[in-house]
This record gives structure tokens, sequence and C-alpha cells, in this order.
């Protein structure tokens, strides 16, 4: 399966380093370059350097063929523009966004993606726990 | 406490590797018998192929087996994997002088410089090649065949875990093809196969026998070079023959990414590849030079001087080591000029020794920049890039530092070595060229490789073979660490 990481942070690495691991190809795009330390060694695919809100850097991470995307930078505004090109665009049959702020899920709405809001669970996690116990 | 508990389980994961190493070179020790069939009269040496593959697999197996399962989830460092690699060469080296030594051919120091220089693609030989039996010329191919695409890489596509970039790194064939290091392995070895393959069609279309054929593209592809005839390609002394080694040599000493772009057409990309460049800089500059200098004397008519000049130039800078006569009656200018080709030697990820044109290349741009810089207003910002692959790469400092060193201490050693062999009383200008040859694993010969050449000798060339092919760092790095390591686990309680 080809697998294309944009944003290589804390989830967007371990991710990467995980899914090369198990055999996936899979590329990383981040527009920092001292981004890519977080990646281990045990990473065997390539990294892009480059602002994946623009097209070319898209193209190089050949977005047309990947199997899945998974956008994952620390911008809510870039996820939901990246998701919707990947989607629209590109018909990414799976395409899977982190959402920082919840109340931004709403882009998302009638676009086949799925999200994932981290806050959004933390909050659900402890409130079932405050008032079931 | 805790530390010394996570080395012993980093070395159990060290251990079960090599094991399966291990046991992979028994298997390849038994692809010689595959002659058998075709040259019965072979078989006597059967044991002493059978023999150590038997022993090697069997004590792979044990290494793997029966060393304890540490804790699964981790990975291999660039250091370890220089641990694996630096055993495993040695472990391969080792066994496959075995079966020379087992037929009684060679005794221990030139039965293990033999399989060095196959390993390493070199090509010396204290082999008399017109005495030796089928199975042993196909065995010194077949050791020249894996050597060039490297154990860990060979291992890689087809039996190891992809457990990552530290293994694949540490041999010093860095370049990714693809984002996945099982099929840039697996992608390499085709590319690899395939022009071997070719390289037999073309060698006995042009009129080579097809068991010479066979030896000869293996040998040019990894830029090994030990051939079946005495006197190499020369023996042939025919000029089609010649021009399939050219395009073969060639095809070594390219970097597989490059071998890459070119394979899927992107011809624009592939010229702009600064290796490429300056390969084709320095056979269009010293062909001629060693042409007018060094061989007009030697050679009647322009086409020969040409012919002999040109082959030369490319058997040196591919570090391939065939060659179409001696050396000898070469002058020193001819001389000198082959042992400067032969000290830059070829690519980057290729099958080829020596410093590698692409450091050589880095150095000059580096150079360039710098002056460039000296004349650009103080705060300018100026990003510098080279084409590798079909990527633009930004050349930082500390990278060109890095290659600094590495030419450092490839120089230091290369003087070391002279050294040695001045010792021993040998001229200055054989001295340089062959141990030129020995480090930048080439297989040129100017008359010191020979089967009575002192023992001190030969262990340097095998020493200077060793490091030219594997890059000297990983093998500092493994023995920094298995030594810092051991110390820890002796001194603390």
């Amino acid at each position: 399966m080809y697998v294309l990481v944009i944003g290589c942070g804390r989830t967007g690495a371990y991710l990467a380093n995980d899914l090369s691991k198990a055999g996936e190809v899979v590329v990383v795009i981040d527009s920092k370059n001292k981004s890519f330390k977080n990646l281990s060694s045990e990473f065997t695919g390539f990294t892009i350097n480059g602002d994946a809100t623009e097209i070319d850097v898209l193209k190089e991470g050949k977005i047309d063929k990947a199997d899945v995307v998974v956008v994952t930078t620390n911008n809510d505004n870039v996820n939901a523009m990246v998701a919707q090109i990947a989607k629209e665009l590109y018909n990414v049959s799976k395409v899977m966004v982190r959402v920082l702020d919840p109340e931004k899920e709403v882009i998302y709405k009638g676009l086949d993606v799925m999200t994932i809001t981290a806050t959004q669970l933390l909050v659900d996690r402890f409130k079932e726990e405050i008032i079931t116990n | 406490m805790r530390y010394k508990e996570l080395i012993l389980n980093r070395y159990r994961l060290l251990i079960k590797y090599i094991g399966i190493l291990t046991s992979g070179i028994g298997a390849f020790l038994l692809l010689p018998l595959l002659v058998i069939p075709f040259y019965p009269e072979d078989i006597v040496h059967i044991n002493a192929f059978l023999i150590p593959a038997v022993v090697l697999v069997v004590i792979g197996y044990l290494l793997w087996k029966f060393t304890p399962e540490g804790d699964d989830d981790v990975t291999l460092s660039l250091k370890e994997g220089g641990i694996i690699v630096l055993f495993s060469w040695v472990i391969a080296i080792i066994s496959s002088a075995i079966p020379f030594m087992l037929a009684g051919k060679l005794n221990f120091s030139q039965a293990i410089f033999e399989s060095t220089s196959g390993w390493t693609t070199t090509g010396l030989s204290v082999v008399d090649v017109t005495q030796t039996s089928h199975i042993f010329l196909m065995w010194r191919s077949i050791m020249q065949f894996f050597g060039g695409a490297g154990l860990v890489v060979v291992m890689l596509s087809s039996i190891l875990n992809p457990y990552g970039f530290g293994l694949y790194n540490a041999e010093g064939r860095s370049d990714n093809l693809l984002p996945h290091v099982k099929k840039s392995t697996k992608l390499i070895m085709y590319i690899y196969g395939g022009y071997t393959i070719a390289g037999v069609l073309l060698y006995t279309l042009v009129g080579m026998g097809l068991f010479d054929a066979i030896n000869h593209a293996i040998a040019a592809l990894s830029t090994g070079g030990f051939s079946t005839q005495a006197d190499s390609i020369g023996h042939w002394n025919s000029l089609p023959i010649e021009m399939v080694t050219w395009v073969l040599m060639i095809l070594g000493t390219i970097n597989f990414a490059t071998h890459y772009t070119l394979l899927k057409g992107k011809f624009n990309i592939f010229f702009k590849n600064g290796e490429i460049r300056l390969l084709a800089i320095f056979i269009a500059f010293f062909t001629p030079l060693i042409g007018y200098f060094s061989l007009s004397n030697l050679y009647d008519t322009l086409p020969s001087v040409l012919r002999r000049g040109f082959f030369e130039v490319l058997t040196a800078t591919s570090t391939t080591g065939f060659s179409l006569g001696e050396f000898d009656n070469w002058n020193t200018f001819g001389v000198f000029a082959l042992i400067l080709l032969m000290l830059v030697g070829g690519g980057t990820g290729s099958t080829a020794g020596g410093i590698k044109l692409y450091r050589i290349y880095i150095m000059f741009k580096s150079w360039l920049w710098g002056l460039k810089e000296y004349f650009l207003p103080e705060n300018s910002v100026t990003g510098n890039y080279i084409w590798r692959g079909e990527k633009k790469l930004y050349i930082k400092g500390e990278y060109i530092r890095e290659v600094a060193n590495y030419i450092f201490i490839y120089m230091l050693t290369f003087f070391a070595g002279v050294l040695v062999f001045l010792a021993y009383g040998y001229g200055l200008r054989e001295s340089m060229f062959e141990f030129a040859s020995s480090l930048g694993t080439v297989g040129l010969s100017i008359g010191i490789t020979s089967p009575d050449a002192p023992v001190v000798i030969i262990w340097t060339q095998i020493i200077g073979m060793f490091l030219g092919r594997l890059e000297f760092l990983v093998i500092f790095f493994a023995l920094f660490k298995m030594i810092s390591d051991a110390k820890y686990y002796v001194t603390s309680k």
C-alpha cells in the first residue's frame, strides 16, 4: 500500500515509522527539514521537504498514486485544504485528517474523509470517567 | 544494571542477524556446484564447496535458533548495522577462502587474498587461471557478483526482515530507489541481474564462449575484473568484445538510483547528474593525454593508441580492472594518470570503488560555491544544491566536512600502504599503482601482486581492499561501539 503522510510532527512521524516497519511504502511531506529528525532508523521511505499546500509538492509526492493520504500538520486550515485536494482532485480512496480545533470538524461534513479530533477524544473520555463514577 | 540488560538484548538481536547471514553465505557456496553438470571432471572438487557450505548453514541456523529471544520490537541503528555488516563480511571472506585451501590450491594468506579480492570486487589475483578448473573460476565470479551488489543488499532483497536503514546504510550503499528498503533492494537486484544477463548475451553475440561470457559479464558489471584468461580481455584482441566491455564497465560504475532514472526514460535528469558529467570529463580529458604522452611511443597507429588508452582509462576509473596488456612499459606520466583515476574511482551506490566521483564532485562544487560567495554581499543567502538520482539535494556545511574527512582518511590510508610497499623495496611508482589499485578495489596490477609476494604485502593489500570496499567509517563505528559496550559490560556492576 502506498501511504502519503503530510506533516512530520509527532503523530506523522510515529505513524510513518510504524507503517514503514510493517513493510508499507511511505512518503512523508513536511515544510521544515528539521521535522524529519522525528523519524527513526526503521523508516525507510522517502521524505519530501516542501509546503503541502503547493500542488507541485503534492505531485512530487505522487498523490495521484496514493492509496491512503494522512494529513497531520499543525494547522487546521492547511489540513482542510490538503484533505480536500486529495479527495476532490485526486480521488484518493482513503483520506484521514487530524483535526486540532473541535469546532472545525464541520468543515469536513459532506466530504468523505475520516477525521479524528484528539481534543474531542480526550474530552469524551474524561467526561465519561467523571460522570459514570 | 538496566543498561547492561539492554546491551545484552541488542547483541542477541545482532547475533540472530549474523546467524541468518551466515546461513545465506553457506547457500552461496553451493552455487558453483551448478557448473558440475557441464564440466563433469570438476566433481573432484565437490567436497571443497559442500563441506564449508553445510558447516556454515548449520552454524548459522544454530545461532539463529538458539540465541534467546530478546525484546523483539527493537530497530537497528547505523552502528549496530555496522557490526552486522563487519561480521558478515569477515565471515563471507574467510569461508569463501576455504574451498581454495581444501583443494590445496592456495595457502591461507593467498586464499584470503583471493576471496577478499572477489568479495570487494577488486580483481587482483594470485591464482594461475590457466591451471584452474571451471568450478573455481565460476566461484570467483560468484563472489564478485554478490560482493558487487553487497551482502546486505542481496539478503535484504530476499530473506531478511526489513529492519531499517541502519543495515542498508552501513554497507556503503545508501541510495534509496523506492520508498521502502525492501523494494529498493529488490529493484537493485533486478537491474543488476538484468544487466548481467544482457551482458552474457552481448558477449556471446560478439563471439565469446558461454562460460567466458558469463564470467566476464559478471566481472565487468560488478566492476570486479576477475578474468578467465591470463591476459584478461587482451586475450581476444577483438574490438567488438572490448566495446561490449566498455558498455558493461560504464553501466557498472553508474549509481543504481541513476540507472533507475535512466530506465524510466528521464534522460535530461540523467545528464544533469554530476557523476555522469565528471565521468565523461575524465574520460574525454585523460584518454588523449595518456594517448599522446604515454602510448604514442608504444603503438604505431592513432586508432590503436586510442583503443588502448580509452580502455585503460575506463577500466581504472570504473575500478573494474580488466586490461588489454601490461603496464610495465608505460612511462611515468601514464602510470600516474591511471593512479589518479584509480584513486577517484567510480560512482557512489554503484558497484565501483575508490573515493567516488560523487565526493570529488561535491568538493569541486564546494570550492566553486566558496569562490562565488566571496563575491556576493555579506548577508546573501544561497541554496547550494546538486542533482542526485532524480532529486535536488541541498548541500550543507556539515555534509561537506564529512566528505572532506572521508577523502582525508582515504589518502592517509593510501600513503600508509604505499610506505609499507616501499619498506619492502618496491619502487615508488609500482607501490603507488598497486596500492591505489587495492584500496580503490580496481584490480589492475603492475606486477607486484603474485603468489610469491611477501606475506606482509599480501595482507596490506587485503586490508586495503577491505577498507576501501566498506568505506572505513562503518568499520570504525562498529569497532568503537563493540569496544565501548564491552568496556561498560565489564566495568559496571
